[in-house]
């Protein structure tokens, strides 16, 4: 009891547990992508961690934060075209929590944080519309005789995995012919009636975002709009395990949701996500 | 600024930006052929990623000419991305002073995959004959 005690008092703070969270996803992103253009980042992490040492009790300046916004727009300026996506909502919410350290109006925050995830996932179900691969199915098709879905579980199937295996060969035979000759392999199905399922999974994947991108614009604090965006952050990482974006949408998810049981949710689905980056069993 | 127009700003400052970044990657998928994958546009899991497009160089070998050669590599790794004309001259004119040839010509193939019949094959996606000539 004393213990939930706890938890809850720290669950009734969900601006400062978010934030807290999104640092150490920060820290954590920070440090892998420091590996490229090292030798320009070193200064500005030192300079950055001496003041946040010796200085962050003395200023009003919220030192960490600056640092970290700094690196994530510097990664922009050198490898726009190359970072992931959820760089970009990294950097968007870095900078929201930025401003909030200023002004202190948490109606503000929760008002960024809202249209972000709102226009972030729109903009997904728009990519997917105009797709032609995506609408028709035959991406989820190729990713699935690929064995690139549902990874997690594939395991448990040898018979999938040796269809897989075999799409696989098959891929690296045929990419080793001449192009110009038009040759083409037929991919074997991982189970029955594939083509239809991908289709209606393609389907399902556009009407799931939509739905969750109208209730978060609509009722950002209804319980309900949480459940749904809880179930699509779980229903992606089973998918996938995307596990960089989906902390982020947690965090998201965290800074607009009133229900205490459904923060702790939020909480553990991010923390879930973190670890995973850091033993890079996820993607970062 | 009156207090009204700074709570606007702070309020849809940063989504605004979000939907600029957006309609840049628009804009670059559809005149600069950038991989919908990238740019800050939400396109990932649209459609196959650009990692399996194919370079393809007749009588040369691409895991050839990108062992050991970082720059290759990378030059290779940006024309997936962006097959478009500038970048195949850029990679053609790279790919000549490397390997000493007098021309060179350079394809791009994407995968295509059919999910009714299963069928998977490669559609060509942007060429460049290059003679040395016009260096």
């Amino acid at each position: 009891m004393i213990y939930w005690i706890g938890i809850k008092e720290k669950l009734n703070n969900h601006i400062e547990l978010a934030s807290q969270l999104l640092l150490l996803m920060l820290g954590i992103y920070i440090s892998i992508m420091s590996e490229k253009y090292g030798i320009w980042k070193t200064p500005v992490l030192f300079l950055g961690l001496f003041c946040w040492f010796f200085f962050r009790h003395k200023t009003k300046h919220p030192i960490i934060w600056m640092v970290f916004s700094a690196l994530l727009v510097f990664d922009l300026y050198l490898m726009y075209l190359r970072v992931a996506n959820h760089h970009f909502v990294l950097t968007f919410m870095t900078l929201s929590v930025l401003c909030y350290r200023y002004h202190k109006r948490s109606d503000i925050l929760l008002k960024n944080t809202q249209i972000l995830l709102v226009i972030v996932i729109l903009a997904s179900v728009l990519q997917k519309l105009i797709s032609n691969q995506f609408i028709s199915g035959n991406f989820y098709y190729y990713m699935l005789n690929r064995g690139f879905l549902f990874d997690p579980f594939l395991g448990f199937f040898s018979e999938i995995s040796e269809v897989t295996k075999s799409n696989t060969e098959s891929l690296i035979a045929l990419q080793a012919t001449d192009p110009n000759i038009g040759e083409s392999i037929v991919l074997k199905d991982v189970f029955p009636n594939l083509g239809v399922i991908s289709q209606v999974f393609a389907m399902l994947t556009i009407a799931m975002e939509f739905i969750v991108a109208i209730a978060i614009l609509w009722k950002p604090k209804s319980r309900w709009t949480h459940l749904l965006f809880i179930m699509m952050i779980i229903g992606i990482l089973c998918t996938r395990l995307e596990t960089g974006f989906m902390a982020l949408l947690a965090i998201s998810g965290l800074f607009l949701c009133n229900n205490i049981k459904l923060r702790l949710l939020y909480a553990i689905i991010a923390m879930f996500c973190v670890v995973l980056v850091v033993t890079k069993l996820g993607y970062h | 600024m009156s207090n009204t127009i700074k709570v606007l700003l702070l309020k849809y400052g940063i989504p605004s930006l979000a939907v600029i970044v957006i309609a840049v990657q628009f804009f670059f998928v559809n005149t600069q052929s950038l991989n919908k994958w990238k740019g800050g546009g939400y396109g990932m899991y649209t459609g196959i990623h650009y990692y399996y497009n194919q370079i393809y160089i007749p009588g040369m070998s691409v895991d050839s000419l990108i062992a050991n050669n970082n720059e290759m590599e990378r030059v290779f790794k940006h024309l997936k991305l962006m097959p478009n004309d500038d970048n195949l001259m850029s990679a053609a004119e790279f790919v000549v002073k490397t390997t000493h040839k007098d021309s060179i010509h350079i394809q791009i193939w994407k995968p295509s995959v059919n999910s009714k019949n299963g069928v998977y094959s490669r559609a060509l996606v942007n060429e460049i004959y290059f003679k040395k000539t016009s260096l």
